[in-house]
């Protein structure tokens, strides 16, 4: 067995641990684990994801059945927040249990069948949220951004603003003495929030040009840029001072040249803070030499889709055929409104997601993102650990490759996310999807996003958000690729 | 074979295919032959070649898929040159190569690429070759006093291999120097090493200038005004411009060009996988003709193909040609 110790945070680590083998081992003796099984199983301690996540306690992801009858791996996760005292035994026998495969079905309610994270019914989840944000808010009483870390975005920070633009300012300069500067100064923000960012940006801007004479604020044409009609609507109040060299559209974030396909190598700077780490992802493991594509079910534990099929007395087989009206029609389509988004909040608080690891025979097998090789992430594998487990963030890809042709020749790109920005990161442990609020958030994968960079023309450069003690975001930057 | 009114040509580069991309990277980890890999480009050539036949354009390449890029492919066969072949990743990045001394005089072996093509195609033949300016851009100058003594020199060593190509058959030599347009106050120095490199060459020269392509994009913006008057002085018989992706306001800079120049204009924007229709080709056309008689205007891509997919690069190809004939047939009228 291998005891893999990733992020033991304020738990009293060697205790855990010895409580862990010292059950594994009683359920060995009692013949309720086999030694074969025993002997193959990896146990991560701990899970390393947002508080708020899609998983119990302990989680043991089913293996797809393999037709050469190769050994399966046993990967065991185990939630340390989530172990109350005297429950571990209980806990890890209840991800065990079943017959052809660890986990059982023991009365939890499936709201999909197994498929990709990418496909998975989460995300529908996650749209809902920021489509009708203004319902979720009013319910909970309070803002989106009160539930990041620290209860404010990073992307506001002044002094960060204040350097993006004396580097913005600097590229204006240098294109202006070369006789290169167009005449309209692109810029877009990708995400846009509360506004709060471009507003900053903005009076940042204009004071350091008037101050430095240069009337570069006369040719901004400065884009706010967000999938949500509302979202854009909010931002208003916040660069009420620059309506006049504002634009607001509606944008996908996966593929913004669908909305600016008109601006294509025309934009000097792009921003996006938080974005990548709400687009949709899939995730791959690597065991014993194999890879494995990780399929994911969501579902309601048993004891909580009991309690929301009383408090709305909706019976629990009809759950499923519920949240799919939820997520088609809005919360209004529970009778009312506040019902429906009581019903939302329950239905999102109580989602699981089961996992299944499914054999690859090859890497041709894999539908790889937009801009991603294969051979690319074959190197990258060669590479990496032998065991890993890794995000494909397969929607930042996409992104990211459908957001570059916008820029113009001398412009750069400005991402604030969590990245895992070294493969060698993902040895040392798997960070895992949480929920914020109502949407999801998910580490992104740099390391990859840095070879489809290379490949797209740029050297992406990672930097620690130095200006808030504590920071877990970095800062992406790109730079021309010779 | 005499060419049509309005021929079709391109300006060098062919799609590249995954496969080979991978194969030029096993050949770099010693996981195939030199031989083998020979033999695969050879293959590929063929492949391109028969692609723009089958398109219909009038003046083919080569494809250019032997290249890894547009500098190493000449750095590596220039003598004098250091390369350090341990400095790249992927087949595409650049080396990172350097002159530690004066140039000496010696073959650069692109003879044989030209015999190839012409043993291959009937069709009049385009050969390309990176310029001194943009090698000069590229690569490390340690001994020569100036960039631009270091482009001449180039130039000088390079002007025996354009000779030896002409005599091989191509028919046009096409000289790379997107680094223009980057650059715009080097345009005198770097016209003259571009002389000196086409001094006493019998073939029809064209120098092609974008805005760049590297990776699919451009690397620089502004307008082509900046060529005018320089580009007068360069001793070359057609300018190969970039329309298609940045319109076709800077067109009309090219009214007052004289006679002696011929005009290739981009109609294809290569830095896009949608492909154009006939009837955008055809209207790109016409507009060009407004500024430039019919009989001094090539018609062909903004840049090189490379960057597209293959099933896209042939069907710009013929999205082209077919747009130009229905042009043709309106001048018959």
């Amino acid at each position: 067995m291998i005891l893999q110790l990733n992020y033991l945070q304020r738990k009293p680590a060697a205790s855990t641990m010895q409580e862990v083998i010292d059950t594994l081992y009683s359920l060995l003796e009692e013949g309720r684990l086999e030694q074969e099984q025993f002997a193959r199983m990896r146990v991560h301690l701990d899970w390393i994801q947002y508080h708020k996540n899609f998983r119990e306690c302990v989680m043991t992801p089913k293996v797809k059945r393999d037709p050469y009858g190769q050994p399966s791996p046993i990967d065991m996760y185990i939630d340390l927040r989530q172990v109350t005292p005297g429950a571990l035994r209980a806990e890890i026998l209840r991800a065990m249990t079943g017959e052809d495969s660890p986990a059982p079905d023991d009365g939890r309610v499936f709201l999909e069948d197994l498929r990709s994270f990418r496909e998975s019914i989460t995300w529908k989840f996650n749209n809902l949220y920021w489509h009708r944000l203004a319902d979720w808010e009013e319910f909970t009483g309070r803002g989106y951004e009160q539930a990041l870390p620290g209860g404010k975005s990073d992307a506001n920070h002044p002094a960060a603003v204040a350097d993006c633009v004396a580097d913005f300012w600097t590229l204006l300069r240098d294109l202006e003495s070369r006789k290169q500067l167009p005449e309209e100064i692109f810029v877009l923000e990708i995400g846009v929030g509360m506004g709060k960012r471009a507003g900053l940006w903005m009076d940042r801007f204009r004071a350091l040009d008037e101050e430095r004479g240069t009337k570069y604020y006369l040719r901004l044409k400065f884009l706010l840029g967000d999938y949500s009609l509302a979202t854009l609507e909010r931002s208003r109040p916040a660069v009420k001072n620059h309506l006049n060299v504002c634009s607001f559209i509606v944008l996908d974030a996966l593929n913004p040249m669908k909305s600016l396909a008109f601006l294509r190598h025309k934009i000097l700077h792009i921003h996006l803070t938080n974005v990548y780490d709400n687009l949709p992802d899939e995730e791959f493991a690597r065991r014993d030499g194999r890879l494995y594509s990780i399929q994911v079910r969501a579902y309601l534990p048993a004891p909580q889709a009991h309690r929301i099929s009383e408090q709305f007395q909706i019976p629990a087989a009809d759950i499923p055929k519920t949240v799919d009206r939820l997520l088609e029609g809005g919360p209004d389509y529970l009778v009312d409104r506040k019902r429906g988004v009581a019903f939302w909040q329950e239905i999102w608080k109580a989602l699981r997601l089961e996992e299944r690891l499914v054999h690859l025979e090859d890497l041709p097998d894999i539908v790889l993102p937009l801009g991603l090789h294969q051979e690319q992430l074959e190197e990258v594998l060669e590479e990496a650990p032998s065991d890993v487990r890794f995000h494909l963030s397969s929607g930042a890809l996409e992104s990211f490759q459908n957001t570059v042709p916008l820029l113009h020749p001398r412009g750069f790109l400005q991402v604030q996310d969590i990245f895992v920005t070294n493969f060698n990161e993902y040895r040392i442990g798997f960070h895992g999807p949480g929920k914020l609020d109502g949407s999801i958030v998910n580490w992104v994968n740099g390391a990859l996003l840095r070879e489809v960079g290379e490949r797209a023309g740029y050297d992406l450069h990672f930097a620690p958000f130095h200006y808030r003690q504590g920071s877990r975001t970095s800062v992406l930057y790109s730079t021309q690729r010779e | 074979m005499a060419l049509p009114l309005l021929p079709t040509t391109v300006v060098g580069s062919y799609s590249m295919p995954g496969w080979l991309e991978r194969l030029k990277t096993e050949f770099y980890a010693r996981r195939i032959s030199r031989r083998d890999l020979e033999e695969i480009h050879d293959t590929a050539v063929k492949a391109a070649i028969k692609d723009q036949e089958l398109a219909g354009v009038d003046v083919i390449s080569d494809g250019e898929l032997r290249r890894d890029n547009m500098i190493d492919y000449f750095a590596e066969r220039l003598p004098g040159v250091q390369i350090d072949h341990t400095s790249k990743k992927f087949h595409y990045d650049f080396y990172d190569s350097k002159v530690l001394g004066k140039l000496p005089m010696g073959p650069l072996g692109l003879v044989d690429d030209v015999k190839f093509l012409r043993a291959n195609t009937d069709r009049e033949t385009r050969f390309c070759v990176t310029g001194p300016h943009s090698l000069a851009k590229r690569i490390r100058n340690e001994y020569y006093p100036s960039e631009q003594d270091f482009a001449l020199d180039l130039a000088r060593v390079m002007n025996p291999e354009l000779r030896a190509i002409a005599k091989a058959g191509a028919d046009i030599i096409q000289i790379d120097e997107p680094n223009y347009s980057g650059f715009p106050d080097d345009l005198p120095w770097a016209v003259k090493a571009l002389n000196t490199l086409i001094e006493g060459v019998d073939a029809k020269i064209a120098v092609h200038i974008c805005y760049g392509n590297r990776y699919g994009k451009p690397s620089w913006e502004g307008s082509y005004r900046y060529l005018l008057p320089g580009i007068l002085e360069a001793k070359v018989q057609q300018l190969t411009l970039e329309f298609a992706r940045r319109g076709g306001e800077d067109l009309e800079i090219f009214r007052e060009l004289p006679p002696r120049f011929e005009v290739g204009i981009g109609v294809i924007d290569v830095k896009t996988q949608a492909v154009e229709t006939p009837d955008q080709v055809a209207e790109r056309i016409r507009k060009a003709l407004e500024v430039i008689p019919a009989e001094r205007l090539f018609i062909l891509p903004d840049c090189g193909l490379l960057h597209l997919s293959r099933d896209v690069a042939f069907a710009k190809l013929t999205a082209m040609v077919e747009g130009t004939r229905v042009v043709r047939k309106e001048l018959k009228r």
